[in-house]
């Protein structure tokens, strides 16, 4: 029975073996010296043939179990050391977590801008389209069209920058420093650009630049942006106009907030009132911010005036419609509590970075 | 309009609380820009009552009382003491109810109270009568109260001295709301309750009658729609009443003297606007006073009762004395010649309507406004004049001693009718989109002051009132009634639309992505005055030739904002100085926006826009694990191309910027940009340093500017597909030294056409100078080459004849070598 107690003496060589082995290398060598071509192992697989008849199933099983046993337990300890490598591997690859993360540094939008395209998708979602206008408008388009009467005061040299006009022929200026081009006040010139054009129903509104003669400080800027709204359908109620404004409301400042309708006048629409959102600092209680009323003032609108249609060559008995104007810089102070609005026009990193 | 509480509560009953009408108001459309609280000041004088009366022991006619003002004095222990007061009134009672001034006191005329002694005795206050307090002229003797008047309390509240004044801002449309007449009916259209409007009436009018005294001519009834005159004799030029003075005072003017605070007191009163003037000041003629009013003459003078003196024009209308001298700016101001003073005995008084848009354009054009400017221009009521006239002349008996002259003169060509308009109730409740009852409607609109009829059908035949210049059409009074039943109240909706489709045009989705490209390379967005200073172009050194006129502006706020911008750059450089001014050097902007020019002849300019940016320092601060270089040429242009590649706008080309033509950039780093089939997109490069020093920038800046419109002319929505390949490619090197003249694009092309069908790829890897292993002006450029075909894998042999063939080609077209 010495082939058996040869085969028992390698298991135990192995077992042996391993324990000492700390490398792939001497792994490798282990594993040549016992399953190689000329292996201990290998060696006594080759006498079998020797083997009586009658032992040769016993020994045969016997043989290829502690082949097996052998096997496994290289591969087991090679899995071991492999392990243990990797181990040391990311041991030494260790950082210090806290250490800056790489960043590609993308620019940020300008807050005004984010803030025109929110208002922007809004009214797409709403099924709206984005119209636009020449800054350098006429008095037509600017005023009288949208009903303000001729000498209206807020035709004023005040109120309105008035530019020279390089084709003054059969015009007569009225007042003293004004003139048939003006720098627009309001976006809803582009209103009846759009009514002109196009045949209800209109479903639309225009983003955009408008200028006054406020002296830039820390509430007003001479240069600021507007989005005006137009709708024109037959059918049209003060309810929708409500139930529009509501939803932007919402939408943009947030499902909590409520909204206050406060009658008012302008020249392009009646009824015409100012819409107020509920004050967001204090929930409506009134505080500091919102002058101890609860409200915030946010956007103008009303019922488009019929003067308006038949300006445009639309029949106000057949259509109605709504029109509004939204204030952007206002939306962006009252989100962000900005101390001053001369910040958006500086051009200072450290201000158009934090949007 | 600041709307004295009580002078309102005489008209019409309001909640005790005036914050309760304010909620009315703004519910309702009126806007309140204040509530104060405002009342004389009688500070520390109350109510009291006389407890004990003796006679002064060293006085024959002085009394020593013992006063009880309540909580007002009290000893140590916080009970009651009644004040020692010495007295030398004779018409009061112990017991009776009086009026104190205590110590600390200040009565009208800077009359101080103060512990005084009284022929020996001490005395801690005053027992007053009404003149003491300014309250008339009575000073018989010491107020006494009815014998319920209660004890210690102010007297101010006791005798509703003290007011709520509620300013509300008054909308153009509305004039009616500029007097409290009519903010009494709108008050009681808002409450649903009655008016009581009581106004008075001459008692007695004596002496020769108006027509006799004065006549009235006017030239042009476009320019003076109605001109009333009264006269009025024998005034006492004085103080006015209190309750007078203090309801002018409430309403926001100062008093001056009995009459001019009448004529403003029934301005404020009724919204009609009307001027004194002294009649002794006007040129007689015939025995009477001459008025013409006419239109101005260009250039003529008249000195306003402010001292000023205006230069008028003929678009101006002037009351004149016998239609020669200008005696007062019609609607606008008086004249100081004719200007009531202390000595005026008689008065003429001028209640008129005149025309708003002169008087807009008047008032503009002198930069002068008045209370009474602010109403003609807004439309004054001209069926009221002369009740108006008749009201001011009743004040003028009463609270000047006036003789009232008999009758009015009244020149009033052309009666304007009120307008009848025909409401549909249907027609109001499909546009507010509520059911609004057909009785709210004609009930409100009669407490507004219209006379509704019923006319069958569901419509309403309504007359508005005169006053009320903004009904004159079914929809102006749909508003009343909406604002009426509060637009809070109707239930919100969205329009039921059919029929129509939004969304963003290609063009504005475009611009969208040219912002979202532009901040991926890593630039902000900024936004920029469209204003520029008249010198910009010249410190950037930029001709202004294809940038047409400037846009000027004639009434700028400040000088360096005097134009429209022409180029988006001095503004866009300004912003790079203030943020190095502010320490932060890494700065990276973009900006899109218009430019304009204007054209001859033409009332509006062209207003293309543009896409501009500016860098400067570095992209980033130096990380910890790496460092970021200087923003220079090739990091502008890198973020051209990366734009034009987002836009899949093809065949970019860019080529040496002519510094001839952009003086502005500096020479040898400057490019213009082309695509498609030559088409000039922009330019891009290095601010010229001599333009930079102009905006105190001492730091290269490198900068871009396209035409967006040109760019969404050239974006396409897609490129056709391109194989992936599946066969695997050879990579070659080849490092080629060639003169410096020889430009990368050259040398790349060269490599291109030699490549054939087998260059699937050209890459510029490395650009090498070194005048001794390189050579003195030489440079060596070297090009990672992929070479595969697309339907078998190349072999060795292959590449190695295709690399040798091209090689020799690119070597004998551009006169380079290989690099040993």
């Amino acid at each position: 029975m010495a082939m058996s107690d040869d085969l028992k003496a390698i298991e135990a060589q192995v077992q042996e073996g391993l324990r000492s082995v700390e490398s792939p290398e001497a792994l490798e060598a282990l594993r040549v010296n016992v399953l190689g071509r000329k292996g201990s192992l290998t060696a006594i697989m080759h006498m079998m043939g020797k083997v009586s008849p009658e032992e040769r199933p016993a020994m045969g099983q016997l043989a290829n179990t502690v082949r097996t046993h052998v096997d496994e337990a290289i591969k087991q300890r090679k899995t071991e050391l492999e392990q243990a490598a990797l181990a040391m591997r990311m041991a030494a690859d260790e950082v210090d977590v806290t250490l800056p993360g790489r960043q590609l540094t993308p620019g940020t939008q300008h807050l005004i801008s984010q803030i025109r395209e929110e208002i922007e998708d809004i009214f797409v979602g709403l099924g709206y389209t984005v119209e636009d206008g020449p800054y350098v408008e006429t008095t037509y388009f600017n005023f009288t069209a949208l009903n303000a009467p001729e000498d209206h005061p807020s035709r004023s040299a005040k109120d309105t920058f008035y530019v020279v006009d390089n084709a003054p022929e059969g015009k007569e200026a009225h007042v003293l420093g004004e003139s048939d081009v003006l720098l627009r006040t309001q976006t809803s010139g582009v209103q009846v650009h759009v009514m002109e054009k196009k045949q209800p129903p209109i479903y639309m509104i225009c983003p955009g630049t408008v200028f006054r003669p406020d002296t830039a400080d820390a509430n007003h800027l001479p240069q600021f942006t507007q989005v005006e709204g137009l709708v024109v359908d037959e059918g049209i109620t003060f309810g929708d106009l409500k139930g529009t404004l509501d939803y932007f409301t919402r939408e943009i400042f947030g499902k909590d907030r409520a909204t206050r309708y406060r009658p008012h006048f302008f020249p392009f629409t009646e009824p015409s009132c100012e819409v107020d959102v509920s004050c967001g600092v204090c929930g409506g209680k009134g505080c500091r911010f919102c002058k101890n009323t609860g409200w915030l003032e946010i956007l103008g609108c009303g019922m488009v005036d019929p003067n308006v249609f038949r300006y445009c060559g639309i029949d106000p008995e057949k259509y109605t419609g709504f029109a509004f104007g939204i204030g952007v810089e206002r939306v962006a102070a009252l989100r962000y509590d900005l101390p001053d609005l001369r910040m958006l026009m500086t051009g200072d990193m450290r201000f158009l970075n934090q949007f | 309009m600041r709307v004295s509480y009580e002078w309102l509560k005489s008209m019409v009953d309001v909640p005790e609380n005036p914050q309760d009408l304010v909620a009315e108001y703004v519910r309702t459309g009126t806007e309140v820009e204040a509530v104060e609280k405002v009342g004389a000041n009688l500070d520390h004088v109350y109510t009291a009552q006389v407890v004990s009366k003796k006679p002064h022991p060293d006085s024959d006619h002085m009394w020593l009382c013992l006063v009880d003002v309540g909580q007002h004095n009290v000893d140590e222990k916080g009970n009651p003491v009644p004040l020692q007061i010495v007295c030398g009134a004779q018409n009061f009672n112990e017991g009776d109810k009086i009026v104190t001034a205590m110590i600390g006191a200040v009565l009208p005329g800077d009359f101080k109270i103060k512990k005084s002694k009284l022929r020996g005795l001490e005395s801690c206050g005053m027992n007053c009568s009404e003149r003491e307090l300014g309250l008339g002229s009575d000073h018989d003797g010491i107020i006494v109260l009815p014998p319920d008047a209660p004890v210690g309390m102010p007297f101010t509240d006791y005798r509703g001295l003290s007011d709520t004044v509620i300013d509300c801002e008054i909308t153009p449309n509305r004039p009616d709301c500029l007097s409290m007449t009519g903010m009494a009916v709108e008050t009681a259209a808002c409450l649903d309750e009655d008016t009581h409007i009581e106004l008075p009436s001459v008692k007695q009018a004596q002496g020769p009658d108006v027509h006799d005294l004065v006549d009235v001519t006017i030239d042009d009834p476009e320019l003076c729609g109605r001109y009333t005159a009264r006269v009025v004799r024998n005034v006492k030029i004085g103080p006015s009443p209190e309750w007078l003075a203090r309801r002018v005072i409430a309403a926001g003017s100062r008093t001056i003297n009995n009459v001019v605070d009448v004529t403003n007191y029934v301005m404020y009163l009724t919204g009609q606007p009307l001027h004194a003037f002294d009649l002794g000041k006007l040129i007689e003629r015939d025995g009477k006073r001459h008025i013409v009013v006419r239109a101005a003459a260009d250039g003529e003078k008249l000195t306003t009762l402010d001292g000023q003196v205006r230069t008028l024009t003929s678009d101006m209308a002037v009351i004149t004395d016998d239609g020669h001298t200008p005696i007062a700016l019609a609607g606008v101001m008086g004249g100081l010649d004719s200007e009531i003073d202390e000595g005026t005995t008689d008065v003429l008084l001028e209640s008129a309507v005149f025309n708003p848009g002169h008087i807009s354009r008047t008032s503009r054009n002198l930069d002068l406004m008045s209370e009474a400017s602010i109403r003609y221009e807004r439309q004054v009521d001209g069926a009221n004049c002369a009740s108006v006239a008749e009201v001011a002349a009743a004040l003028f008996e009463e609270c000047c001693g006036a003789e009232v002259c008999p009758g009015t003169v009244d020149e009033y060509p052309a009666p304007v009718p009120a307008p009848v308009i025909t409401m549909r109730a249907d027609r109001v409740r499909a546009l507010a989109g509520a059911r609004i009852p057909d009785e709210f409607m004609s009930k409100r609109l009669a407490r507004l002051g219209c006379t509704v009829e019923p006319a069958g059908d569901g419509t309403f035949t309504v007359t508005a009132p005169t006053n009320r210049p903004d009904l004159t059409r079914e929809v102006d009074l749909i508003e009343e009634v909406v604002r009426l039943w509060g637009e809070g109240d109707i239930e919100p909706t969205l329009p039921a639309a059919r029929n129509h489709a939004g969304g963003l045009t290609v063009e504005q989705q475009r611009i969208r992505k040219i912002g979202a490209t532009l901040r991926a390379f890593g630039l902000s967005e900024t936004s920029t005055y469209c204003f520029a200073d008249e010198g910009d172009l010249a410190k950037l050194g930029m001709s202004d030739a294809h940038r047409g006129l400037p846009v000027q502006i004639i009434n700028p706020l400040v000088a360096d904002q005097a134009q429209m911008r022409r180029s988006m750059l001095p503004n866009l450089i300004r912003s790079v100085a203030y943020n190095i001014d502010h320490g932060v050097t890494n700065v990276g902007l973009y900006e899109i926006g218009r430019v304009f020019y204007g054209g001859e002849g033409k009332s509006q300019p062209e207003e293309p826009t543009f896409v501009c940016g500016v860098m400067s320092g570095h992209r980033a601060d130096d990380a910890w694990d790496q460092k970021y270089p200087e923003y220079d040429f090739f990091d502008a242009k890198g973020a051209v191309e990366q734009l034009l590649s987002a836009l899949r706008i093809e065949r970019v080309r860019f080529k040496v910027a002519d510094p001839e033509q952009y003086t502005w950039l500096q020479p040898g780093r400057a490019a213009e940009v082309y695509a498609n089939k030559g088409e000039l997109v922009g330019w891009v490069g290095n601010i010229h340093p001599l333009s930079l020093r102009n905006f105190d920038v001492d730091v290269p800046v490198v900068a871009f500017e396209l035409s967006v419109e040109k760019l969404l002319g050239l974006a396409k929505r897609e490129l056709p597909y391109v194989e992936v390949p599946t066969l695997p490619g050879v990579s070659h090197d080849l490092a080629i030294v060639v003169d410096e003249s020889v430009t990368c694009e050259t040398l790349e092309q060269r490599i291109k056409s030699a490549g054939g069908k087998l260059l699937a790829g050209v890459r510029l890897f490395d650009v090498y100078r070194d005048p001794i292993r390189v050579g003195l002006g030489k440079k060596s450029m070297a090009f990672s080459l992929e070479y595969r075909a697309a339907d078998h894998t190349l072999t060795s042999e292959e590449v190695e004849r295709t690399h040798a063939k091209l090689v020799e080609k690119v070597l004998r077209a551009t006169g380079g070598e290989i690099r040993g």
